[in-house]
């Protein structure tokens, strides 16, 4: 154990292991690449529904319950099935990794607009506001707490899963990962599962620092 | 053609007693592992590994088949990844015996060995194995590494030995297996014996569909597969000659832990390594790869057909 | 894409083996994930100073790839289940700890207070106040875990094991996607069925529950 990690520390700094096609600069590039645009367009699916369905109160069972069958959703599966499906190309990444964050968007969003106290909905409507402005104006900003948690909670996975990119040949921080499974290079395994960490947790807390700024501007 | 079929070996995987594998690498590095060629009992069974390509689950069902017709209980756990993970694997004692490679089992175990002639590297195999495990003679089919490229790629670099990939250095991409990187029966082996380098290396699979897909695509220059692939001919895919002999005979060998080894094993896989062909292996791989049908069901037939198996 | 039915038909056996193959893993990854993160839920609740420790460790935990951990575990336990069921029991903590602290949490400080007052003895006090109450909470942490567990199982199928997983790297390696149609479908009816047998558990745990409601 001891070797692994000091093993661990020579790869994480040796210049070489940081420069080219298969570096680490390269690799964390492409990783946040995938997670990025996956999250965003998981953003942008997840948060009109969640809104939608949290405004106008249709749909709570499909919100209620899509959390549940997106944690049940086998990641491996999905990938493969669109990998025989489209053939070589990104969609199976892209589409595994959407199908992850949606639904944690979605339920989050969704109990998000549910906490917002129905006696402040309706005195902003007794106030002569419409309903988009009740959405915008109310219920979003007090909502926002929790729209948040889910979209750092669906990077958090978004992160730590697009590992599976390599797995159908693309790239990524998972290159290490799957490589060094095949190259029984337990070092590379562990260098690879590490920097995946430290994305999640430094995205997560940069999340969480636009969050607080988000509030700051809103109470100001 | 149904009940216990390609799957069947897993639940072999589901039973396995809880920390058995810790128990079994103590038990491995005692006394008997040293005394190659006796001692050995294949009593309690014969848990055959495969690795993460076709033919290596057809063969491991195939050396069931054989087994079993010696009355030798054997399971198959399929699809358990490449060959840096088997060895060590079946030294640990998670599984007794693997379908291998002559040439690539050797240059795995000695990276510098130069044998190249089926005998010698028999003895070089013995030599080069580690306390515990031993190989069994080899049999008769073949399945070498090959480089391929397309028809259009051989003309437009004028390529057709490995020799010739030197000329183009640093501007093709050759795609393979991940840990084709670091083998010597790969990237590099072409350096060192041909002076190649690539542009850049994939990692894909070992004659899969990432590695097919690829080099169709374009996404590849070069691709390394399998002799027993049928989709090099229908594709009419070019296989780079070697001249300088990097890559070594590929006569499909068993490998298995001492522990196992007893005269009703070795009788039972030598008699299928006298049977099986080349041809016949091919054949085998594409009723898999192109009917779907199970590697257990196919092997079956055949050792029935050639009275392997009542 | 189509689904080749007699393939279906001619696979029951192997379909059944893999299932409860896969549901061993999973369900025994939660049972070791509750038999760890109950006592470490206590010590969280009651010591502050390491509960944020242990939840944070824990949220790290979660940032790691299975993948990853699977593999880092081959030279302790080799290619076993016991690796997959190290592996996933991993993950389920991570839902299993907090939950448990949480549900903790929500038993009223009047209650404990009450059952003191009583003279009940603090384990006692544990087993047949705080941990009943707290059970609503915990068992939502058990049905995420468990479904969580159930999907994540096929990721053991990169080193051998995966239970219905091994459908997805067959049907990839043989461009064959009905053995992958059929292992998504069967996952995921499983991941239902669970979660609708612990809702029916909890019922049956939480009778107090419903006579209020």
């Amino acid at each position: 154990m001891y070797e692994l990690f000091k093993n661990l520390g020579t790869w994480l700094t040796s210049g070489a292991q940081w420069s080219g096609g298969d570096g680490i600069a390269h690799r964390l590039a492409e990783h946040l690449q995938y997670s990025l645009l996956a999250t965003l367009i998981a953003a942008a699916i997840g948060l009109p529904l969640g809104l939608l369905i949290g405004h106008t109160g249709k749909g709570a069972f499909v919100a209620i319950n899509l959390a549940s069958f997106g944690r049940a959703l086998p990641t491996v599966g999905l990938v493969v099935l669109v990998f025989l499906a489209s053939g070589l190309s990104m969609w199976p990444v892209y589409i595994a990794l959407v199908a992850l964050a949606v639904p944690a968007i979605v339920t989050n969003t969704y109990a998000g607009m549910t906490a917002v106290d129905p006696d402040v909905k309706d005195a902003a409507r007794g106030q002569g506001m419409r309903g988009h402005q009740v959405l915008r104006q109310v219920e979003l900003p007090l909502a926002l707490p929790l729209i948040m948690t889910g979209l750092r909670l669906a990077l958090i996975q978004v992160v730590a899963t697009a590992t599976i990119a390599a797995y159908v040949s693309f790239g990524g921080l998972g290159r290490y990962v799957f490589d060094g499974l095949a190259q029984r290079d337990l070092v590379q395994v562990l260098g690879g599962a590490v920097l995946v960490a430290v994305v999640a947790v430094v995205l997560d807390v940069a999340l969480a620092g636009l969050q607080r700024f988000l509030f700051r501007h809103r109470t100001a | 053609m149904n009940r216990r079929t390609l799957l069947g070996g897993l639940f072999a995987a589901a039973s396995v007693p809880a920390l058995s594998a810790c128990a079994g690498g103590i038990t491995s590095l005692d006394g008997e592992g040293g005394a190659s060629g006796g001692g050995g009992s294949s009593k309690g069974g014969v848990t055959i590994g495969t690795a993460n390509f076709t033919e290596n689950q057809v063969l491991g069902h195939l050396y069931a088949a054989a087994l079993t017709g010696a009355g030798v209980k054997a399971t198959v756990r399929p699809n358990l990844g490449t060959r840096e993970i088997l060895i060590p694997a079946l030294k640990g004692g998670d599984i007794d015996l693997l379908p291998e490679y002559q040439g690539a089992l050797l240059h795995y175990l000695a990276p510098k060995a130069t044998a190249t002639e089926e005998g010698a590297m028999q003895n070089a195999l013995t030599v080069a194995l580690p306390a515990g495990l031993q190989v069994l003679p080899y049999g008769m089919a073949e399945d070498s590494d090959a480089f391929v490229v397309t028809r259009e790629t051989a003309r437009k670099y004028g390529l057709t030995s490995l020799a010739d990939l030197k000329k183009q250095n640093g501007r093709l991409v050759v795609g393979a297996a991940p840990e084709v990187k670091k083998r010597q029966v790969g990237v590099v082996g072409l350096k060192e014996v041909y002076g190649v380098e690539f542009k850049e290396f994939k990692s894909l699979d070992s004659s899969g569909p990432l590695v097919k897909g690829a080099l169709k695509k374009g996404d590849v220059d070069v691709a390394n597969l399998f002799t027993t692939d049928t989709d090099i001919q229908a594709n009419g895919w070019v296989v780079l000659t070697d001249p300088k002999n990097l890559i070594p005979g590929q006569h499909v060998v068993p490998l298995i832990a001492d522990r196992k080894a007893d005269a009703t094993v070795r009788r039972a896989l030598a008699r299928l390594g006298n049977v099986l062909t080349t041809a016949q292996l091919t054949e085998l791989n594409r009723q898999v790869d192109k009917d779907k049908k199970d590697p257990e069901d196919v092997a079956t037939a055949y050792a029935r057909r050639h009275g392997l198996l009542k | 894409m189509t689904i080749d039915w007699s393939w279906l038909g001619d696979h029951t056996d192997d379909l059944t083996t893999l299932t409860l193959s896969h549901l061993q893993a999973a369900l025994t990854a939660v049972l070791l994930g509750l038999v760890i993160s109950l006592p470490l839920a206590v010590v969280a609740h009651r010591i502050r100073p390491l509960r944020g420790l242990l939840l944070g460790l824990s949220n790290v935990l979660f940032t790691i790839p299975s993948i990853a951990v699977f593999v880092l575990l081959l030279p302790v336990s080799g290619l076993t289940r016991t690796t997959t069921v190290i592996g996933l029991t991993i993950y389920t903590l991570v839902v299993l700890l907090r939950n448990t602290v949480e549900g903790l949490d929500s038993v009223p400080a009047r209650t404990k207070e009450a059952a003191k007052a009583m003279g009940t003895r603090p384990l006692r006090t544990l087993l047949t106040v705080e941990l009943p109450l707290a059970l609503p909470v915990i068992m939502a942490g058990v049905r995420i875990a468990t479904v969580m567990s159930i999907s994540l199982v096929s990721v053991a199928t990169y080193i051998g094991d995966g239970g219905l997983g091994q459908l997805f790297t067959d049907g990839f390696q043989r461009n064959f996607p009905t053995p992958v149609i059929v292992g998504v479908v069967l996952t995921i009816l499983l991941a239902v069925v669970a979660d609708a047998l612990l809702v029916a558990l909890q019922y049956a745990l939480t009778p107090w529950r419903r006579r209020r409601a």
